[in-house]
């Protein structure tokens, strides 16, 4: 079963902007991470996801419900986060849960439940004003969390959090994910924050889904490169290229080596044996962060 | 009563408990007491520190034309004022750290986040006018004890005073519901309160013109200006009209988009 499923949405605002034929798929007990550099298309996205926004094509279904403006029903799975959070300042943290409790209809153990989930009973009776930005995060995330969604959907959560912050909120949906088993589908223009959690990577950027699977299956698309140092490296390029090697050199005067057929220490033998003395060998394994780079700059991959 | 009505009712029923936990410490509820009293304030004031005859020698006839005086200020330029104001202040919870975009990612149909917003303006103003009513009695009290010559003496007429208050509201029911979806329909307070301001003062010409009969700002004065017969055309004008705006302020709501 899937927890999102979407099929051809799209939604474009004039000047061309938004989002273009979008499938995405979200398993269900995944940790999705929504990759895009700034005003890809992520905001919008989640927008869609939650009927904030009217689609001008495809459909949302979440669990399997259709989700449209007059079918709401399956919001019911959802606790959302979009952006900065919506709170009262004039009312305490637990005045705000409250009027979301009365809202939904949630019990009223569920109040305290949130609170206690993001640590925040001992400030529930303060105003929100005197929050500080992280406070109000937490209290952002206990209304998401108030009817026990079964998703959770956090659009650039960790925005304004400090590193001790976005540490805690890491672990908050860590232990989620395996105390309750929701699934989480969080945005970020930055992979260094979902890497660490997401089990599933969806990179978007202009409007268009480039990558959707796994973290494996995104580590899978770029080969490692072999670095090596060498004494000629003009003969050294025209026996790899004549022996079918991708091989360049960069600005330093390595040659660089996409590794696909051949090992390491084949290319190492091919070079040698033909007179090329080889002085250092490195395997460099291409980062997420590169791949997330090289696909929002357009560069290919390997399919 | 079928499910979907009862679940309808039990959100709007859980909505209106929201909206009146969201009131608290508002400002919005602060003024339902303050208005008024500024409008009692003043008339005492007029009465209490000029010669101004009051009525004759008939304590009854004292009293209805000191509230008189007091229905006159606040239906013709408090009123529309203290609606555009608390329009926007109630527009503005949602507005001001866009909750919207929370409050419309609830399972709960839009119609009814409208609703309660809408029922909570009503509220207040009718909330406001039970307290008018109280403020003019202690008014017309202070008056008693700083000018005895005035004429005002034993029971205000409660009853009255009390039905005239009530039927303003209901006069100022399609000024409330076009102020509100104004406030709604633009995030601006700026533009919410210009419009209540220039609408208002439009009034003053409009309300005398062959139109005034219908223009929503001044329907509540209207009740004092006009013929008994018009009474009845005001309030009916105004609840006719107010039903109408509603729909189409629900439509167009239902139809938003939250950017």
């Amino acid at each position: 079963m899937n927890a999102i499923e979407t099929a051809s949405l799209a939604k474009l605002f004039p000047g061309g902007h938004g989002v273009h034929a979008l499938d995405l798929t979200v398993p269900a007990g995944a940790i999705y991470g929504f990759l895009g550099p700034n005003g890809a298309g992520k905001t919008t996205t989640i927008r869609l996801l939650l009927s904030l926004l009217r689609p001008d094509a495809g459909t949302v279904r979440i669990f399997g419900e259709p989700l449209t403006a007059h079918r709401r029903g399956a919001l019911a799975h959802v606790g959302a986060l979009v952006e900065s959070p919506s709170l009262y300042g004039h009312l305490s943290g637990r005045e705000n849960v409250e009027v979301t409790r009365r809202l939904v209809a949630a019990p009223q153990g569920r109040v305290d439940a949130a609170l206690r989930l993001v640590d925040l009973v001992g400030d529930a009776d303060r105003l929100v004003r005197t929050y500080s930005l992280g406070m109000r995060q937490r209290l952002a995330l206990a209304l998401a969390l108030l009817a026990e969604p079964r998703l959770l959907i956090l659009d650039e959560p960790s925005n304004g959090l400090d590193p001790a912050g976005i540490l805690e909120l890491r672990s908050l949906l860590r232990r989620l994910v395996a105390e309750r088993g929701i699934t989480v589908f969080v945005s970020s223009h930055l992979l260094a924050e979902v890497e660490q959690i997401a089990t599933h990577l969806g990179v978007i950027d202009r409007g268009r889904l480039l990558f959707q699977g796994t973290v494996e299956q995104l580590r899978r698309r770029a080969p490692a490169r072999l670095l090596v140092g060498c004494d000629d490296v003009a003969r050294a390029l025209e026996l790899l290229r004549a022996a079918g090697e991708r091989a360049t050199v960069d600005l330093g005067g390595t040659v660089v080596v996409a590794l696909a057929e051949r090992s390491g220490a084949e290319i190492n033998r091919l070079l040698v044996e033909h007179g090329v003395g080889v002085g250092r060998l490195a395997l460099d394994e291409a980062s997420l962060e590169s791949l997330f780079l090289a696909l929002t700059r357009g560069e290919a991959l390997a399919a | 009563m079928s499910g979907g009505w009862r679940a309808g009712a039990r959100a709007i029923a859980g909505a209106l408990a929201a909206e009146s936990l969201k009131l608290r410490r508002t400002l919005a509820l602060r003024m339902c007491l303050v208005t008024p009293a500024v409008v009692v304030v003043l008339c005492v004031l007029q009465f209490g520190l000029t010669k101004t005859p009051l009525g004759g020698a008939d304590p009854q006839a004292a009293w209805r034309a000191f509230a008189g005086a007091s229905f006159a200020l606040w239906a013709f330029l408090m009123m529309p004022l203290f609606v555009t104001l608390e329009a926007a202040l109630l527009a503005g919870l949602e507005h001001g750290e866009r909750q919207w975009k929370h409050l419309l990612a609830l399972p709960v149909p839009r119609v009814v986040h409208y609703l309660a917003k809408w029922a909570a303006l009503i509220a207040l103003l009718f909330a406001t006018a039970l307290a008018f009513t109280a403020l003019i009695a202690a008014g017309g009290w202070v008056l008693m004890q700083v000018r005895p010559d005035a004429g005002l003496a034993g029971w205000p007429p409660w009853w009255w005073l009390l039905r005239c208050c009530l039927a303003m509201v209901v006069a100022a029911l399609l000024m409330a519901t076009i102020q509100l979806w104004v406030a709604i329909r633009w995030s601006s307070f700026t533009v919410a309160v210009a419009a209540g301001m220039t609408a208002t003062v439009a009034g003053f010409m409009i309300g005398q013109s062959r139109f005034g009969h219908w223009y929503p700002w001044t329907l509540p004065v209207q009740l004092f200006t006009r013929g008994r017969e018009h009474v009845d055309f005001a309030m009916a004008a105004s609840v006719l009209g107010a039903a109408m705006v509603l729909g189409l302020s629900l439509w167009d709501f239902a139809r938003r988009e939250v950017e």
